[in-house]
C-alpha cells in the first residue's frame, strides 16, 4: 500500500515536472498516420519522412507561433481497422492535425475519430465519398476520380477537338467507374460517342474489338484500364492500321506500358496527375532537393507531395490565423485561402475540404520514348 | 467486307496458335487415351524459356539466326521437359486406373505453373518488340503483319509436316498402330513405350511453337496463360475430334474464327461463353467431333 503512494507520488511529480516543461516549451504535435509496413509500405514511409523533413525545416527557423514541432507517427498499414485504432491513439496524444493515410479505405475508416476530437486531417486518398460526409476536419489535397473524368473530357474537346470518340473499359469497378464518368462528362460538353465497350482483361488478343471500333472510324480511343492491357490495345492499334490517337488513363501510366506497346507507344497519349520531377513549381524544385539530400532516394511517388502539401497549407494557416484553434484554422483554409504555393500546384479548397482545380496533365508519348506535357488545367 | 476479312485474319491467327497445341493434346490422347492437363503449362513454360534464351543472345546474332536458334532450342528443352513429365506423372499410373492418371496430370499442371511463379515471379513478363521487324501490309484495308505471315506459314508447314510423318513414315504408322490397339501392337513387335516418347516429343516441340508465337505476337506472357490456352486448345482438340490429328488443326482454326468473330460482332465477353456452347452443340451433334470417326462399340 505503502509502496503504490510512492510509486503514484512520483508519477504525479514526473507528469507535473514534463508537463510543465512542454506548456513552456510549446509544442505543437503533428500526426501522421500512414502504412508504415505492409503492401503500401515504401508509399508510408516516403510520408512519414517528407513530414519530418518538412517539420526539421520549420524547426530549424524558430517553429510556428514561437512553439516547435513535434510528430508522433501511427502505421495503420493500410487496414481499416488498423486505421481506427491509430486515430484513436494520436487523438489522445494530443495532436492537433494529422497527415494521412495514403488509401481511401484507411482516410474514411479514421474520419470520423478525428471529426469528433475536432482534430484537422489531409489526406491523399481519390475516393468521392471522402467529402460526402460533411466532416469540417477533412481536407482531400489530391485529385479525386471525378477529376480525372473531368479534364480528360476537356482534354477530348476543347484541346484536341475530337469528332468521334470511342470509350473502352475493362470489367473492374475501378474502370468501369472511370470510363462511365468519362462518357458522362464528354456528352455534358457535347461531345459524339461512336462506341462504348468492355474488354476481358488480361486476354491479350484484343484485334476483334478493335477491328469493329476501325468501322466506326473514330478520331480516338480512350481505354480506362491498366497498362497490361493499354499497352497491348496501343500495340494491335497500329497493326490493324487503325489512325486513331490513343489516350490512356491514369492506370496506364507505368514504364510497362512502354515496353508492351514498343515503338506504338510513341504519339500515344497518357493522362495523370504529374510525376514529382515534372512539377514545375519552384516550392517543387526546392523540396524534391531537400528530400534528396536528406534520404538518398526520391519521393515514393506524387502522393508524397500531395500529403507534404497538407502539411504545409495547415502550418500556412496556423501562422495566419495565429491560433491553434482548429475550427478557426479550418475555417481559414475553406473561406480566405486562394492559392496557396503548393509543391503540387495551386491550392484552395472547397467548404466541403475537396482541393479546387485539377492536377490532372495529358502527356503525350515522344519519339525518345519521354513524357511531354501537352494539355493541363489553368 | 473489309471488316469481315480483318476479322478472319486476326482469326486464323491465333487460331493456328490454337492448332499447334491442340495437336500436342490429340496426340497424347489418341497413343494413351489420357488429356495431358499439364500440356498448356507446357507451352507456358516455353514462353519463358524462350524469352530467357533470347535475352541472352540477343545483339550477339542477327535477327534471324536469333530466331530459329531461339526455337530449336526452346522446342528441344520443351520436348525434354514434355519426356520428364512422361516418365515421371504418366508411365508410373500407366496401369492405374484412369483417373488416377487425369489426377496426377492436374497435378503436374499445378507444379509446372507455380514452378513458373516461383522462378520468374507473378509479375506479366514482355518480349522485346525488335526481334520481328514490325511491318504491316495493307491489302486493300486489311491489314496483316509480318509477324502473323509468320505464325501462319511456320504453323502450316509444322501441321503439314506432321501430317506426313504420321502417314508416311514407319514410327508414324507405328504410332497409329498403337493408338488402335497397344497390346496387339506390342505383338507385333512394336517398342511401345519409344512410340510415347515420341508422341511426347513431338508433342511438346509443337506446343513449345505456339509457346513462342504467343509471347512474340502478344507480347505479354504470365505464369498462368498455360491454363486458357491449354483450356482453349483443349476444346479445338474436342471440336475437330479428339485423337484426330487433321481434326485438331481443323478444330483450332475453327475456334480461332469463331472467337474472333464473336468478340468482333457482338463482345468480347461473350466470346468464352459461346466457345461452351458451340462445344456443346457439336457434342451432342457430333460426339466424336467434326473430324473423328465412329468408334464402334466393344460388346
Amino acid at each position: 500500500m505503502k509502496r503504490k503512494g510512492l510509486v503514484a507520488l512520483v508519477a504525479l511529480l514526473v507528469t507535473v515536472l514534463f508537463g510543465f516543461s512542454a506548456m513552456a516549451e510549446g509544442v505543437i504535435k503533428i500526426g501522421v498516420q500512414a502504412p508504415i509496413t505492409g503492401k503500401f509500405a515504401s508509399e508510408g514511409q516516403s510520408i512519414d519522412k517528407a513530414v519530418r523533413l518538412i517539420v526539421k525545416q520549420v524547426n530549424a527557423k524558430g517553429g510556428i507561433l514561437g512553439k516547435k514541432l513535434e510528430v508522433i507517427t501511427c502505421d495503420d498499414e493500410g487496414k481499416a481497422v488498423k486505421a481506427a485504432i491509430c486515430a484513436r491513439k494520436l487523438v489522445d496524444a494530443g495532436v492537433i492535425a494529422v497527415i494521412g493515410s495514403y488509401t481511401s479505405t484507411c482516410a474514411e475508416a479514421a474520419e470520423p475519430i478525428y471529426y469528433r476530437a475536432g482534430v484537422l486531417q489531409t489526406s491523399d486518398g481519390t475516393s468521392d465519398t471522402l467529402v460526402k460526409h460533411g466532416y469540417w476536419t477533412f481536407f482531400r489535397n489530391s485529385s479525386p476520380n471525378s477529376a480525372e473524368a473531368k479534364f480528360t473530357a476537356e482534354f477530348f474537346l476543347k484541346k484536341q477537338h475530337y469528332k468521334r470518340i470511342a470509350l473502352i473499359s475493362d470489367y473492374s469497378t475501378f474502370s468501369v467507374n472511370l470510363t462511365n464518368a468519362v462518357a458522362k462528362d464528354i456528352k455534358k460538353l457535347g461531345g459524339n460517342i461512336v462506341y462504348q465497350g468492355k474488354i476481358v482483361s488480361g486476354s491479350q488478343n484484343f484485334t476483334p474489338i478493335l477491328t469493329k471500333i476501325k468501322s466506326y472510324h473514330p478520331d480516338v480511343i480512350y481505354f480506362g484500364g491498366y497498362y497490361t492491357d493499354g499497352g497491348l490495345i496501343r500495340a494491335q492499334m497500329v497493326q490493324l492500321g487503325i489512325k486513331a490517337d490513343f489516350v490512356g488513363g491514369d492506370s496506364n501510366d507505368n514504364p510497362e506500358f512502354l515496353k508492351l506497346a514498343g515503338k506504338a507507344a510513341v504519339g500515344a497519349y497518357l493522362i495523370n496527375v504529374p510525376l514529382p520531377n515534372m512539377l514545375p513549381y519552384p516550392a517543387a524544385k526546392e523540396f524534391l532537393k531537400a528530400y534528396r539530400e536528406t534520404y538518398h532516394e526520391n519521393p515514393a511517388s506524387i502522393w508524397t507531395l500531395f500529403n507534404v502539401d497538407g502539411l504545409r497549407v495547415i502550418l500556412y494557416a496556423i501562422q495566419q490565423t495565429k491560433s491553434l484553434d482548429t475550427k478557426k484554422i479550418a475555417h481559414y483554409l475553406h473561406y480566405e485561402l486562394k492559392d496557396f504555393p503548393g509543391i503540387t500546384g495551386p491550392i484552395s479548397f472547397a467548404p466541403n475540404g475537396e482541393r479546387i482545380g485539377s492536377a490532372y496533365m495529358a502527356y503525350q508519348i515522344g519519339p525518345d520514348l519521354k513524357y511531354h506535357i501537352v494539355y493541363k488545367e489553368k | 467486307m473489309e471488316i469481315f476479312l480483318q476479322q478472319l485474319v486476326n482469326g486464323l491467327t491465333i487460331g493456328s496458335i490454337y492448332a499447334l497445341v491442340a495437336l500436342g493434346y490429340t496426340m497424347v490422347y489418341g497413343v494413351l487415351k489420357l488429356i495431358n492437363f499439364a500440356h498448356g503449362d507446357l507451352v507456358a513454360l516455353s514462353a519463358y524459356i524462350g524469352l530467357v534464351i533470347m535475352m541472352q543472345l540477343a545483339g550477339a546474332l542477327s535477327p534471324a539466326a536469333l530466331i530459329i536458334i531461339t526455337f530449336l532450342a526452346t522446342m528441344v528443352i520443351i520436348a525434354i521437359a514434355g519426356v520428364i513429365l512422361e516418365r515421371t506423372a504418366y508411365r508410373p499410373l500407366r496401369k492405374a486406373p484412369r483417373l488416377s492418371a487425369v489426377v496426377s496430370a492436374l497435378g503436374a499442371s499445378l507444379v509446372i505453373e507455380n514452378g513458373i511463379m516461383l522462378i520468374w515471379g507473378p509479375m506479366p513478363r514482355i518480349y522485346p518488340a525488335s526481334i520481328v521487324p514490325n511491318v504491316n501490309y495493307d491489302l486493300h484495308g486489311v491489314y496483316i503483319s509480318l509477324m502473323q505471315i509468320l505464325v501462319l506459314v511456320i504453323s502450316f508447314v509444322l501441321m503439314i509436316g506432321l501430317y506426313f510423318f504420321v502417314n508416311k513414315t514407319k514410327l508414324g504408322t507405328a504410332m497409329r498402330a498403337c493408338a488402335i490397339d497397344q497390346d496387339a501392337a506390342r505383338l507385333m513387335g512394336i517398342d511401345v513405350n519409344r512410340v510415347i516418347v515420341t508422341t511426347f516429343i513431338i508433342g511438346s516441340a509443337l506446343g513449345a511453337v505456339g509457346g513462342l508465337f504467343i509471347g512474340m505476337y502478344y507480347r505479354g506472357i504470365t505464369f498462368n496463360m498455360g491454363w486458357i490456352y491449354g483450356l482453349n486448345a483443349f476444346v479445338a482438340a474436342i471440336i475437330g475430334g479428339i485423337g484426330n490429328i487433321p481434326g485438331a488443326m481443323l478444330g483450332g482454326m475453327l475456334l480461332g474464327i469463331f472467337n474472333a468473330l464473336i468478340a468482333g460482332y457482338l463482345s468480347s465477353s461473350w466470346a468464352m461463353a459461346l466457345t461452351y456452347v458451340l462445344l456443346i452443340v457439336i457434342m451432342i451433334i457430333r460426339p466424336t467431333g467434326i473430324l473423328g470417326e465412329r468408334v464402334a462399340e466393344k460388346v
